[in-house]
């Protein structure tokens, strides 16, 4: 195998079922460390599966899946992850501190409690993510794109080097959006690993410099520039996606 | 005496087939546990009526019951709409608390009527023979099986009328409300008939028994068909099966009737789970092991396929290495191995794997679903 | 004062059962919050109606009416109903509501056939019967609130430690299991911290009202607090309160039964918070609707 430079994700030959009927079909993915990449392609894809494998979540039928050269039991500590916003009950009882503290449990162990340190941890991520004013705010009582920073919050105190981000831009406001991919930016910019399951393609050239093209199967992956071809998009969604701004130049 | 049993079997028969009919919808509706809230919560209703009637099975007793329960469904929904409580908290409130005020009724006053908390929660199907219409001086068969077989009758009436409704209401409530068919309506219709079927049932089997009556049989068609239709007809026969088999077990140890009825429903239950084809445990089982190796074997060939004349291709090609690749147990790869090449999915070429044209049709064909 | 103690009869017996009542609220009021928030407010009831068989097979097997034994297949039988509900709807197209309704009903009727046989076999009263059914906290004894406290006192010990855990799995299993938490292990503690508050209140409510001492307390509490902590630790005041004033109430008069005295209690207070929580409660929200309409129309004035 040869491996000119080290991993940041790799991905092998995975296959994933759910009760023989196979939702990802010998995936192979290297991420670089340091790139931004948008996990791309139509509904029942397997895009949120392919995340979930990775994490661990579902058991592959085939296949593995390294972070830093090491399965993922052995590097919990350096990934966070950012499940889909509406795969909770945000009528549950705690406030938005709670749930960014709920970050460091991991770092934490069985029975220790959070304490101050946790508390400043989670302030400053919340600054981060500008919701530095809602820290005791019940979190049914916040917006989408609130709710969606505080789960990003959640993922900064982590304080993890690769992340894992279902779907954040689902459903969230303009200028959450926004804050989204400075956020996003700057975890780049201090060398952090960042996997981001998007689903509006009109985006991705803007906000992401690698991207993967998943349909069941992977149909590409590497660098927007030379991935994100109408080609490539039409072999994802089956010649059924309306063009826009594709490739570079493209209607 | 073999009258006796005769009529204690027809009774459980009608009884279980009224009431697998309304809870065919309830199972489909994912509304089941509003049986067992209405079961329990009728009994403030019953206390009531009884008061007034001094009869279990006067027809003022059932309306009575039957608004009870009707008001039920009505708090239940009431407390949900304030979004302060989920249905099922909402459900777990209302019926216990009714329930309690039946119970201190009718320990209050116990004194002065004859119904005991036993014949409410627990029924006894043996004594429900006992009381027998008369006309002119003929004994024309017990009371309870003209009862229950009249709501047998009214549910068939109401579900053959309105199956349509029922149907559209059942599957996809919003295009039902766009086609202008009430689906609040056909709500609380059925759920008045639920009402009125628990509440004549429960004379013979109980409160808690109704749910097995009413859920049981509906959720056993439930894993052998897909059509509303035969689901309904089967729920009704598994029903009166449960109603023999039970009966038949309870004269067997001589033990009671309603809660041999009960058990039956499980085994029945239990047996269709495992037996039944397509769907069952062992047909499960079965279709795993069948198609583990297929499977495998497609997992290997697409993986050599995407591959394929790739730089790459020669290390996850290696027949040695192939393991590695897919994470797999090395003894559990060369046995697939064996089974694609007895298949003609793939051909050894010196150390590699290489893929027969036939192998890479069956991926083509897997990546292309 | 010297009034309301001749009626009360506040004497030892009273005190006892009291201590027992308060004991059993405060165990299935905490832990019945986790049950109402992982909407699994009728998983109690499936588990006490399952208990039946468990009880009738203990005692078949041991002879033995003995508290704990029986408890103990309680406990057992509660047990299976729950994994027999979790297997159908895992491996069948069978919802949660139906799955959970058969196993209710049918190990009930079955734990009702076992008995019939006991009794046939002239080894038991009815009235073991009715004390599952209705429960019998008149009749505690300072035994049986000794092994309430203990083993009530264990499930709340657990529940403590795994605190985070806990509310972790609840909250966001993927996000819990993704930072290692072995989630199912964590479910199946949780589901038995439900199953020993069960068996445990099945003595003092029986199994047809038990499902309401996990339920009542916990949404009481979730009206006034926005907080885990304050929920869990409101809902077992409730529950306590709850046990103690139904209690003392059933003894001031004649033929009260005490279970559904206690289930009322609980009612009355689940009643009150909806209603006058700050916050959430109703007349609080029409309050703030009128003042907003209020401010609307001023508003409106204003600018005309």
């Amino acid at each position: 195998m040869q491996r000119s430079e080290q991993k940041a994700i790799q991905v092998t030959d995975l296959t994933v079922a759910y009760q023989d009927k196979p939702v990802l079909w010998d995936i192979d993915l290297d991420v670089p460390p340091g790139v931004l990449l948008s996990i791309v392609g139509p509904n029942g894809a397997g895009k949120t599966t392919l995340i979930k494998a990775i994490l661990g979540l579902v058991r592959p039928a085939a296949g593995n899946v390294l972070i830093y050269d090491k399965p993922y039991e052995a590097q919990r500590r350096i990934v966070g992850y950012v499940p889909q916003r509406g795969s909770v009950d945000w009528d549950f009882p705690t406030n938005v501190l709670d749930v960014v503290m709920m970050g460091r449990y991991g770092a934490l162990g069985w029975i220790r409690r959070p304490q101050k340190k946790e508390r400043e941890l989670a302030m400053q991520a919340l600054e981060k993510v500008g919701m530095e004013a809602y820290t005791t705010r019940q979190i049914s009582q916040l917006s989408g794109g609130q709710q969606q920073r505080v789960f990003l919050a959640r993922a900064l105190v982590q304080d993890a080097t690769v992340y894992l981000m279902d779907e954040p831009f689902q459903g969230v406001d303009a200028t959450t959006e926004r804050a989204i991919v400075t956020l996003l930016q700057e975890l780049r910019a201090d060398g952090k690993t960042v996997v981001v399951v998007h689903h509006d393609l009109q985006t991705v050239t803007d906000y992401f410099d690698w991207v993967m093209l998943l349909n069941i199967r992977r149909i590409a992956s590497g660098p927007v520039d030379e991935i994100f071809t109408s080609d490539n998009l039409r072999e994802t969604y089956g010649g059924r996606v309306a063009f826009m701004k594709t490739d570079k130049g493209g209607v | 005496m073999i009258q006796n049993h005769l009529d204690i079997l027809l009774i459980a028969i009608v009884t279980a087939a009224a009431c697998a009919l309304p809870g065919v919808f309830l199972v489909l509706r994912r509304m089941t546990l509003m049986s067992d809230a209405i079961s329990h919560a009728i009994l403030p209703g019953i206390v009531l009526a009884f008061f007034l009637t001094e009869s279990l099975s006067s027809p003022l007793l059932i309306l009575a019951a039957a608004g009870t329960g009707v008001l039920t469904v009505v708090f239940v929904e009431l407390l949900e709409r304030t979004k302060l409580v989920k249905e099922d908290a909402a459900i777990g409130l209302t019926f216990p608390a009714l329930f309690s005020i039946g119970v201190i009724l009718i320990s209050r006053f116990a004194g002065n009527v004859h119904l005991d908390m036993d014949a409410v929660l627990l029924g006894e199907l043996a004594y429900a023979p006992l009381n027998r219409l008369k006309a002119f001086g003929y004994d024309l068969g017990p009371v309870s099986l003209y009862v229950m077989g009249t709501i047998l009758l009214l549910n068939l009436a109401f579900i053959l009328l309105f199956y349509k409704e029922l149907k559209l209401v059942t599957f996809d409530a919003s295009l039902a409300a766009a086609l202008g068919f009430t689906p609040t309506l056909i709500h609380y219709g059925l759920m008045t008939l639920v009402s009125v079927t628990t509440v004549g049932a429960f004379d013979a089997v109980g409160s808690i028994l109704v749910v097995a009556l009413i859920a049981g049989p509906p959720a056993t068609a439930y894993l052998m068909t897909d059509k509303l239709s035969r689901m309904l007809v089967l729920s009704a026969l598994i029903g009166s099966v449960n109603a023999i088999g039970g009966y038949w077990l309870a004269s067997l140890f001589d033990v009671s009737i309603a809660g041999a009825i009960a058990t039956m429903t499980l085994l029945i239950f239990v047996l269709v789970f495992l037996i039944v084809p397509n769907r069952g445990l062992i047909a499960i089982a079965r279709r795993h092991a069948r198609q583990k190796w297929e499977f495998a074997q497609t997992m290997l060939v697409i993986h050599l396929f995407n591959h394929e004349g790739l730089p790459e291709a020669e290390t996850e090609s290696a027949i040695a290495d192939l393991h590695e690749h897919l994470s797999w147990d090395p003894g559990f790869t060369s046995q697939v191995v064996k089974y694609a090449l007895n298949n003609r999915c793939v051909s050894r070429k010196e150390t590699q794997l290489i893929l027969t044209s036939h192998g890479r049709t069956i991926a083509q064909q897997a990546l292309v679903q | 004062m010297g009034n309301l103690s001749t009626l009360i009869h506040f004497d030892y017996t009273l005190m006892i059962v009291a201590v027992g009542a308060a004991l059993l609220g405060t165990v299935s009021g905490a832990l019945g919050c986790y049950a109402v928030l992982r909407r699994q407010s009728l998983l109690g009831d499936a588990i006490s109606h399952a208990a039946l068989p468990g009880i009738a097979i203990a005692f078949l097997l041991t002879g033995s009416k003995v508290p704990l034994i029986l408890v103990l297949g309680a406990a057992i039988a509660g047990w299976l109903g729950t994994l027999l509900i979790m297997s159908i709807v895992r491996l069948t197209r069978i919802k949660y509501d139906s799955a959970l309704a058969i196993v209710l009903s049918t190990f009930f009727g079955f734990g009702l056939v076992l008995h019939t046989l006991i009794q046939r076999t002239g080894n038991a009263n009815q009235a073991g019967l009715d004390t599952f059914l209705f429960g019998q906290a008149a009749t505690l004894l300072e035994r049986d609130v000794l092994t309430i406290g203990i083993l009530g006192g264990i499930a709340l010990i657990v529940m403590l430690i795994f605190w985070k855990e806990l509310k972790l799995l609840v909250f966001d299993a993927d996000f819990a299991a993704s930072i290692g938490l072995p989630i199912r292990t964590l479910d199946i503690l949780l589901t038995s911290l439900l199953v020993i508050a069960i068996v445990l209140g099945l003595q003092a409510v029986g199994a047809v009202l038990m499902s309401a001492m996990l339920v009542a307390p916990a949404v009481a509490a979730r009206q006034w607090t926005n907080r885990l902590r304050l929920m869990v630790l409101l809902a077992a005041c409730f529950g306590a309160l709850a046990g103690v004033s139904g209690t003392i109430i059933s003894s001031t008069a004649s033929r009260i039964p005490t279970g559904p005295t206690i289930v009322l209690c609980a009612t009355v207070v689940v009643g009150l918070s909806i209603a006058f929580a700050p916050n959430r409660g109703l007349v609080w929200d029409r309050i703030r609707q009128q003042r907003n309409r209020r401010d609307l129309k001023a508003a409106m004035e204003i600018q005309e």
